[in-house]
Formats: C-alpha cells, structure tokens, sequence
C-alpha cells in the first residue's frame, strides 16, 4: 500500500524508480578512445563470441567458426549449420550454442556430442566451462538471442542460469528471473553473471545455491559477456545506457505502440551500432555542428570494455564514444599477452597489447 | 485514426496548455499567490462577520486604508532599492504630532502645514538616507535608532503641546476635509493614496528613476558597474519614504485630531507584513505599488476583523506575526523555484499527426541517390553557418554566419570573402530588391535592408500585437525567409513567437501554431500579419503569377501555397501536404519549377512521439535537452517541384560526408548553390541541361 502510493508520487515527479537517471562515466570509466586508437583492426562480418580452443583463438560469426592465424587472418574453421549465440572453452576443444537451442561441442574427446537444457531455451547468451560442468547463461525464456531489444522494451525478467553436466548430459537450473543474463564466468566456488537490464554483476555460490548477491550495480552500459583475464576478468558492455530509454522504458504507451507501429531498426533502444540510417531518431547533443558529430553525443551505441579486478571492481576501460568504429562490444578475451575485443556492431575484432593498456589507463588517471 | 488519438486530439485542441508556461513569464504573475490571499482573507472574514461588507464598515475601513497604504508604500519604496526603513511608524506619528501642533497651536494656514510637515518627514528620511546611502550603514540598525529617536522627539513635542492642542479646535473645512472629506464618492485619504500609487507605479515601471531604483535593488554592484548613483538613489528613496509617512500622518491627524503617545506605535511591523504579503521582496529588485496595495489591503483587513471579532490585542500581534513569517517563507520559495517551475512547463507539446511518410527508395521520387556527391565546396571552414545563400549580377555570393555578418564571396573563384556588413543579428533569409539591395531577415532583429553601399536600414522589427496573445507577439523575434511581390511588398515568415533562435528545434517538440507570416509594405511603412498559428513557417516563393507565394511549414512537413492578391485573395491551399523530411527553403528554378531544401528526414520514432504529446512533455520534464528525440537534422536533400506540387526530382548526398546539413539553395547561371544553418561550407553544384544564363534577379525583376 505505502510501496503503491511511493511509486504514484514517484512517477509524479520523476523520482525514486522513475528517475531516469544514468551514471556519468566516471572514474576507471573514464571516456576514451582506446578501441579506436587500436591499430591492430580485423574485419569479421558479424563476429560476435570469442573462445580458445587450446592456443588457438576462435571466433563466432553467423554459423561459423573462424580462427585466428600466425599471420593475423582470420580463416573459416567450421559452419555449425545454425546460427551460433555464443562460444566457449573447454580443456579440449569448444562448445557453441546454437540458435536452435543446440549446444554443441566442436573438437576434443566429446566431439560432435550435443546437449539441450530443455525444449523451450533457445536463447544462450554466454557460457563458461568448471570441472567438468558448464555453466550457461539463458537470457530470456521467450525470445531469442538477436530480440534483445524487444526482450529489453517488454522489462521481461524470464532469464535463467543452468549447468549441464557433460558426462551424463543432465541439466539443471540454478537460478531463475533475471533479467536478461548475458555473461557467465566461474570464480573460484561461485559463478558471477551479468545481468544487462538490471545494469549488474552477480555472484550466486555454486555450493549453497543461495539467492544471487550482488557485486557492482547501476552501471552505465547494459554489461554483457565476462572473461577471465590474467589479472582479474573482461567484461563486454554491448550498449551504453542512455536517458531517453531509461525514459522510454518507463513509457509503457509509447513503447508498446513504438513496438507495434515503428520498424524495429529505427526504434529508440540502445543498439550495437546506431546512426547509419537517417530514420533512425536524433537526439539533441546528436545534431552535427559545421559537419562534425561530437564525441559526446548522446548515442544508442558505443564501444565499452571495463577491466574488472578480482572483486569485479571496475579497474580501467576501452571505449569508443560516439563518433567512434567501434560500436557494440560483444566480447573480449586475453590471449598471449594481448585483449582481443570483438565489437560486433562494426564487424571488427581489435587487439591491443595487455601491458600497454593497463599501465596507459593507470596513468591516465 | 483510433478512437484514443482523436481524445487525445481534442484534450490538446481544447486546452491552451501552452498558457500556462506563458503566463509565468509575465512579471505581474508575481501577485497571483497575494491576491489569491486576499480573496481568502475576505472570504474568511466575510462570512465570520455579519455586515462585513456593508457600507459603513467599508466606509471606515477605507479610510484607515488610506493612510496605512501611504505607509506601506513609503516603505515599499525603500524595500524595492534593496534596503528597509523601520522607522515609517515613528515618522508618522511625527507627522501627525506636527502637523497638530502647527494647525492647533501655531494656526498656520493649512497648505503651509501640509507642506511643513512633509519637510518635517522628508528631514527625517534625508538623516536615514545620508546614513545609509552616503555612510553606507546597516539599514535595519539605521532605522531602527531613528525609530527610537523620532519616538523619543515625537513624546517630547507631545509633553509640551498635548495640552494646547486638545484645548483648540482649528476651524478650517479645507483642513477636515483631508480627514473626512469625500471625493467621487470616496473618502479623500483612499483618493490620494490610490493616486499615490499610480504615480509610484508609473514611476517604477515606466521612467528611468524607478528603473535605476529597481536595478539598485536587484543588484547593487552591477548597478554600480552601469553608471547608476547607487548612494544618491538610496538615499532619494528614504527621502520619499519619510516624506510619504508623513503625509500618512498628516491624514490621521485631520480625521481624529488625536495626540495620544501610542499613535505609530508597532506600525512598522504590520506596514513590513503588507508590504512582504503583497509580494515585495525583501531582498530589493522586485515590488511594486500594486503589490503593496494587495498586502494592505489584506493586512487592513485582518487587523481590523480581529478587532471586530473580539480577539484580544496581543492575539492580533501573534497573528500579524505569524502572517509575516509565512509571508517570507513564500517570498523565499517562490523566488527561487519559479524559474525551475517555469522550465519545467514552458514547452508544451500539442497533438501533431502528420500524413505517412513517402518512401525514399524503388519508384518513389525521393528515391536516394548520390547526386549531390559532385558538390564542390566553397569556403569550406571558412564560414560558419551559411543559412541562405544569394548571389548578385556579378555573381557574388552573399551569406550570413553565425556571428552576425553577411559575408560575399567574391567572383569568379570565390577563394576571397570579405564581410560585407555587420549585422549583429543572426542573418537568415535574403532576397534582392528591385533597387538592388540585399532585404534580409535577422533572427533576433527583424526584417532589414542592406544597401550596396553597405547602409544597413532597419525595415521593421514590430507588427500589429494579437488581442489574446498572453505573451507579447508584437515583437519580431525570429523572422526566418522572405520573398518581395512585384509591387514591393515584403513577405517574411517568422518561425516561432514562443522560442528565441538557438532554440528553434525545440519548437518541433511542441508542433504547434506557433508561427505567423508577416508582410512589411515599404510603400506605406505599415508591418501587419497575415497569416497566424503556421506550424514553423519557413521558406517563401513568390510564384510567377504574382499573386500568391509558396511558403513551408517546417515541423508540419508541408509546402502550401498563399494568395495574397487576385480572385483567390486570402485562401490557402496545400501544394505538398506529405513530405519525407522537414521542408526549409524555397527559390525559384530555371524552368519555372521550385527548389526546396528538406532540412532533415522524418523519423518513425519522433512521428509516433508527435500523436503523443503526453510522452513529450514528460520528456521535456525529465529528460536533459540534449538527449531530446529531435527531428534528424543530420540529413537533408534538395528536390525540385512544379506549382501543382509534383516533385520533379530529389538530389541526395548518401553519406552525408560531402554536404551535410542543407537548409537553402538558389539556382543561378546553371549551377545550384546550397547553404546550411549548422555547415561549414557553402555548396555549388553545376546543373545539367539548364538555362545557364538564368539568374533570379531577372526572374524576379526583369532585364534592368
């Protein structure tokens, strides 16, 4: 009764819950331009999750596999016959989820094998491997992997995170209405999740299956897939947050008849790469001045990648900011010394060397 | 359209809401909250007492009126230049003991009286002003030993005269009359006092003494800084105020002819109460005589109505108390979230569906292309927001830029400019004269007029004001394009009445009437509106007939076409009602078709935000303007039209890296030459299979 009358005034005035607020990027998230400034640039039409399958990177794009070569190229590995929603590593070789709600291994001693959690999940966002089980994360129970957007307009919460045993095959839930889950990593006895539209990291403990606690809230992007990295983990920011669509979201009219009325490319929704089209809405800060965008523009996209440290603190960060090329951070993962980043949304993988970034970002600071 | 857009529709086409974000930025809303508490006070007190509004209680509470109004604008004054003057109670209680003592005692004829005792008033308020002013002490401190001293001269004066004046009676009519004479029906005190008024309101409000008052009061230092006598002003002001309490108590003195010891005594108090309650701020800057009419009246009426209903005087000094705390509370907040409020409801969005987009690909002739790509750039960086572009007989180009010139490229290559004159206005739309002068539209100036001798004419910056217009639309404030008939008469359109210049994409988020054409005849000298509640009218075409004129209206993305003379006088009618983007410009085309300029594309989101204007005033109030849904002006094109409104072609730059941002073009000698309000660069694009001797000028004016 009190919560109902809280939430009235709230949304009278535009406070508490309706407040459409978003944190400045400040502090380890300090605007940059590091993604741009990567000279190490390969193009790789709709990569989207990056693996290791042993010392060899691998990356999804579509329905196929590529791999990274001694020369730097990417060359085609495997087509999966479906589209792959995500990758991951196992000690042997890597497992691919598919848009069918296959999870399939490629490579190893369960080559070819196949797994399914039940018939309804399709839409597996991120996955990660811990003695002898995986750990998958479903993003929501009702749409799939690339209706993301929508999944986000509806405020559905019908995500869940379950493990499968590869020897016997059985799966199990773990835990249940989140928010779109969209990044899974194993950290010592626990497993610690993203959870984009509640802008959060999470910990649930693996052994007492107790409810989920939360690491870090109310960041600024919607945070997507998690890796570990030498010194800590990788998290892949897919969208910054923005005002108008915390604001849009709280417009239950304009967004259900903006679902039903307005094409899905041009809505207002954060996206992984935004301002191509001339239908797509402009916002104030958007206008171009003397034909120039300016840096910070308020955008639908942007490339974000935070450093996190072994508590899931932010450390420092890669972004590309409005005007950028590299939009729609999807994934990032070390390998031999270097942070590979995949930003899907400009179809381009960049690699930076590791040392360089940490000790550039800290003195930066 | 759906049963809920058209309730939607007439919710916005019946209530004004834009009204309301108007009516906050007039000054007087300042009295809104005072006279709403003076409607209660009479109400409350109107039915506790019987007969409260009869004639003899008005009669005398008239009269009372009057000499307290006098007192509570003699400290208005003071309180409007920024300082406070606590002696007015004793001043008037020296008022009326001299006045007594020179009617009863000295017998001085009466015009000598009134005049001795103002001076007496005057010398007080000098000994105050000198302080303050010159001496610059505390004002409160000031006045409140003058209230002290007064008090103490004014027992002295009544320990020696007390006597004398109660045993005369001065028989004078002209001396009673003051206190119980009637003028048009109304006691003579209420009479002056109201006089008083009007002149303190002409005086604050319309001359430059007042102005240099209130800009004391609003701020000291930077009246100080403009040159204003912040001392002598000061000092005048206590003066006055002395002066006025004075005569207040020269009025009391004829009406009773009293010379009791607790005459003025706690007056100070309930004159600050009314003076705080009618809206007066107590921090200087803000007042008025109409304010302080509002709270005397109110605080008159409460002291008086205590009284009548028995309650006990200390009960009335708590309850006087009690008012002036809440008064400044009041006065507090409302200062300081007024602006905030206002912000918050000034824009105003309004129910806006416009016609489905054509498409701009297969058939359609919108169709994208890259035709603009060969776009040659002409000062490229050079220029800041070229709006329209116009060239002369020898093929200069003329623009204006974002810092007030009007800048000429000079012919054949156009590497040089020079600024051709400064205008200080933001230069829009251009068109040559049959004289061959540059007319040009200012945005935040008017409509001028530009000699080749660089003589910059003033055409009109007014037109006639609408009668129910709650903000004053006399004023130009963004005329935006302009065409010139054959006879002369001038054109224009002005944007928006509501928003200043940099402000104009705000308007899209209203979508409302807001702009008007307007036309200027050099032949009478008379500016007179011809066309109201245009929904951002932008460019104007004389047609050939000489006639009519096309005319854009931006947000409502349509090109509609005016009669202005002929059988048709007076009508409009629609050329292109469902345009793909936002129309700006319009010119004339070599062929005898028009050029239009789209300044942006339409956008799906923004076109279903415009049936909601719920959602966009909720976005006004939440969200930072510069994340607003805007139209996309980030892409524009040119297309080409015939009179029957049948679009000819489209050119298009696809990448919108060779010309961003098109707001104007004007054809001339075979090529087209595109302006954009936010581009860097001035656009030619050499036209195929044009007549490439046309120019507009001889379109427009013949071979002359």
């Amino acid at each position: 009764m009190i919560g109902g009358l809280t939430r009235m005034i709230d949304s009278v005035f535009g406070r508490g819950d309706a407040a459409v607020t978003v944190p400045s990027l400040d502090g380890a998230l300090r605007p940059n331009r590091a993604l741009d400034e990567a000279t190490d640039r390969a193009s790789l039409q709709t990569v989207d999750c990056l693996a290791m399958f042993g010392d060899t990177l691998v990356a999804s794009a579509g329905a196929e596999l590529f791999e990274l070569g001694s020369n730097g190229t990417w060359d085609r590995r495997t087509d999966l016959g479906s589209t792959i929603t995500c990758i991951a590593s196992l000690p042997d070789g890597i497992v691919a989820a598919l848009q069918n709600g296959d999870i399939v291994v490629h490579g190893g001693v369960r080559d070819g094998r196949r797994y399914r959690l039940d018939p309804a999940s399709i839409c597996m966002t991120d996955m990660a491997y811990g003695e002898g089980t995986l750990y998958v994360a479903v993003g929501s129970a009702t749409k799939g992997a690339d209706a993301w957007q929508r999944d986000l307009l509806e405020r559905n919460a019908s995500g869940s995170i379950w493990r499968i045993d590869l020897d016997s095959g059985s799966a199990s839930r773990i835990a249940a209405g989140l928010a779109w889950p969209a990044g899974v990593v194993v950290d010592g006895n626990g497993l610690v999740f993203s959870e984009a539209w509640q802008h959060r990291l999470a910990r649930v403990d693996l052994e007492r299956a107790d409810t989920p606690r939360v690491l870090i809230a109310d960041l600024p992007g919607y945070p997507g897939r998690l890796s570990k990295g030498a010194d800590g983990f990788w998290l892949a920011m897919f969208a910054p947050r923005s005002q108008l669509v915390e604001f849009v979201l709280r417009e239950p009219a304009y967004r259900s008849r903006m679902m039903a009325e307005v094409p899905e490319a041009y809505w207002v929704a954060p996206r992984l790469r935004s301002g191509r089209s001339f239908y797509e809405s402009l916002q104030g800060g958007g206008v171009k001045h003397l034909g120039i965008l300016k840096p910070w523009a308020p955008t639908m996209s942007a490339g974000l990648c935070v450093q996190l440290d072994r508590s899931f603190q932010p450390r420092s960060s890669l972004q590309s900011r409005a005007d950028g090329a590299t939009h729609g951070v999807t994934c990032a993962v070390e390998h031999r010394e270097r942070l590979f980043i995949a930003a899907r949304g400009d179809d381009v993988i960049v690699s930076v060397a590791r040392e360089s970034l940490v000790t550039d970002r800290e003195d930066g600071r | 359209m759906t049963l809920s857009d058209s309730i939607v529709r007439w919710r916005y086409r019946l209530v004004p809401d834009h009204l309301l974000g108007e009516i906050l930025t007039k000054r007087w809303v300042d009295n809104a909250i005072p006279l709403l508490i003076l409607a209660c006070v009479m109400a409350v007190f109107g039915s506790l007492i019987p007969d409260f509004f009869g004639a003899a209680s008005v009669s005398n509470l008239m009269r009372q009126w009057g000499e307290f109004g006098l007192i509570v604008m003699a400290l208005t004054i003071v309180m409007v230049a920024g300082g406070i003057d606590l002696s007015v109670g004793s001043i008037f209680a020296l008022g009326n003991i001299v006045a007594l003592t020179l009617m009863h005692v000295a017998e001085l004829p009466v015009p000598l009286v009134v005049l001795f005792t103002m001076a007496c008033g005057a010398a007080v308020g000098l000994v105050n002003g000198l302080l303050v002013g010159f001496l610059r002490l505390r004002a409160f401190l000031t006045t409140l030993v003058t209230l002290i001293i007064v008090r103490a001269v004014v027992d002295m004066i009544l320990l020696k005269y007390a006597v004398a004046i109660a045993a005369v009676f001065p028989d004078s009519d002209f001396w009673f009359f003051f206190g119980e004479g009637y003028v048009l029906g109304l006691p003579f005190s209420v009479v002056l006092t109201i006089g008083v008024a009007i002149v303190l309101h002409l005086v604050l409000s319309r001359t430059r003494a007042g102005w240099h008052v209130l800009a004391v009061g609003g701020s000291r230092r930077s009246a100080h800084n403009v040159g204003i006598p912040v001392r002598r002003v000061i000092c005048a002001t206590y003066v006055v105020s002395g002066t006025l309490a004075a005569l207040a108590g020269v009025l009391f003195a004829s009406r009773l002819g009293a010379a009791g010891a607790d005459i003025g005594i706690g007056l100070e108090i309930a004159a600050l109460t009314a003076a705080v309650l009618g809206g007066n701020s107590l921090g200087g800057g803000r007042g008025s005589a109409a304010k302080a009419v509002i709270g005397s009246v109110t605080v008159m009426i409460m002291v008086n109505s205590l009284v009548r209903i028995g309650i006990t005087s200390g009960g009335s000094s708590l309850l006087l108390g009690l008012v002036l705390l809440g008064a400044v509370m009041i006065d507090v907040r409302w200062l300081k979230n007024r602006q905030k409020f206002l912000s918050k409801v000034y824009v105003s969005p309004t129910y806006s569906a416009l016609p489905a987009a054509p498409a701009t690909d297969g058939a359609s002739p919108y169709a994208l292309n890259d035709r603009l790509r060969p776009v040659e750039a002409i000062g490229l960086d050079r220029i800041d927001g070229p709006e329209d572009v116009i060239l002369d007989a020898n093929d200069n180009i003329y623009v204006g830029n974002r810092t007030g010139d009007i800048v000429r490229f000079l012919a054949p290559d156009y590497d040089q400019q020079e600024v051709f004159a400064h205008v200080g206005g933001r230069p829009l739309g251009m068109a040559f004269a049959r004289d061959g002068s540059l007319v040009v539209c200012i945005g935040g100036m008017g409509l001028y007029r530009v000699t080749m001798d660089r003589e910059i004419q003033k055409l009109t910056d007014e037109t006639n004001r609408s009668w129910f217009s709650v903000i004053d639309d006399s004023r130009l404030r963004l005329a935006d394009d302009l065409d010139i008939a054959p006879d002369g008469r001038v054109f224009f359109s002005e944007a928006t009445v509501r928003y200043e210049m940099h402000e104009w994409p705000v308007d899209c988020l209203e979508s409302r009437g807001n702009g008007r054409i307007i036309c200027f005849d050099p032949n009478t000298g008379t500016t007179r509106t011809v066309l109201k509640n245009l929904v951002f009218p932008n460019g104007i075409c004389m047609v050939h007939d000489g006639q009519s004129f096309l005319f854009a209206e931006t947000w409502a993305c349509r090109v509609s076409r005016y009669w202005f003379d002929g059988p048709k006088k007076g009508t409009v009618e629609t050329v292109i009602g469902d345009l793909p983007g936002y129309p700006d410009n319009i010119n004339r085309a070599s062929d005898g078709t028009y050029w239009l300029a789209l300044v942006g594309i339409r956008t799906p989101a923004l076109d279903l935000a415009l049936k909601m204007p719920g959602f966009r005033r909720r976005m006004a109030r939440r969200v930072a303007p510069d994340e607003w849904l805007f139209p996309n002006i980030n892409t524009g094109c040119v297309l080409r039209f015939d009179e029957s409104g049948r679009v000819i072609e489209t050119l298009w730059d696809r990448s919108g890296d060779n010309h961003p941002m098109i707001t104007s073009m004007r054809e001339h000698k075979g090529h087209l030459y595109i302006g954009g309000i936010l581009n860097n660069r001035v656009g030619r694009l050499k036209l195929d299979g044009v007549d490439e001797t046309w120019t507009a000028k001889r379109s427009y004016w013949g071979q002359s």
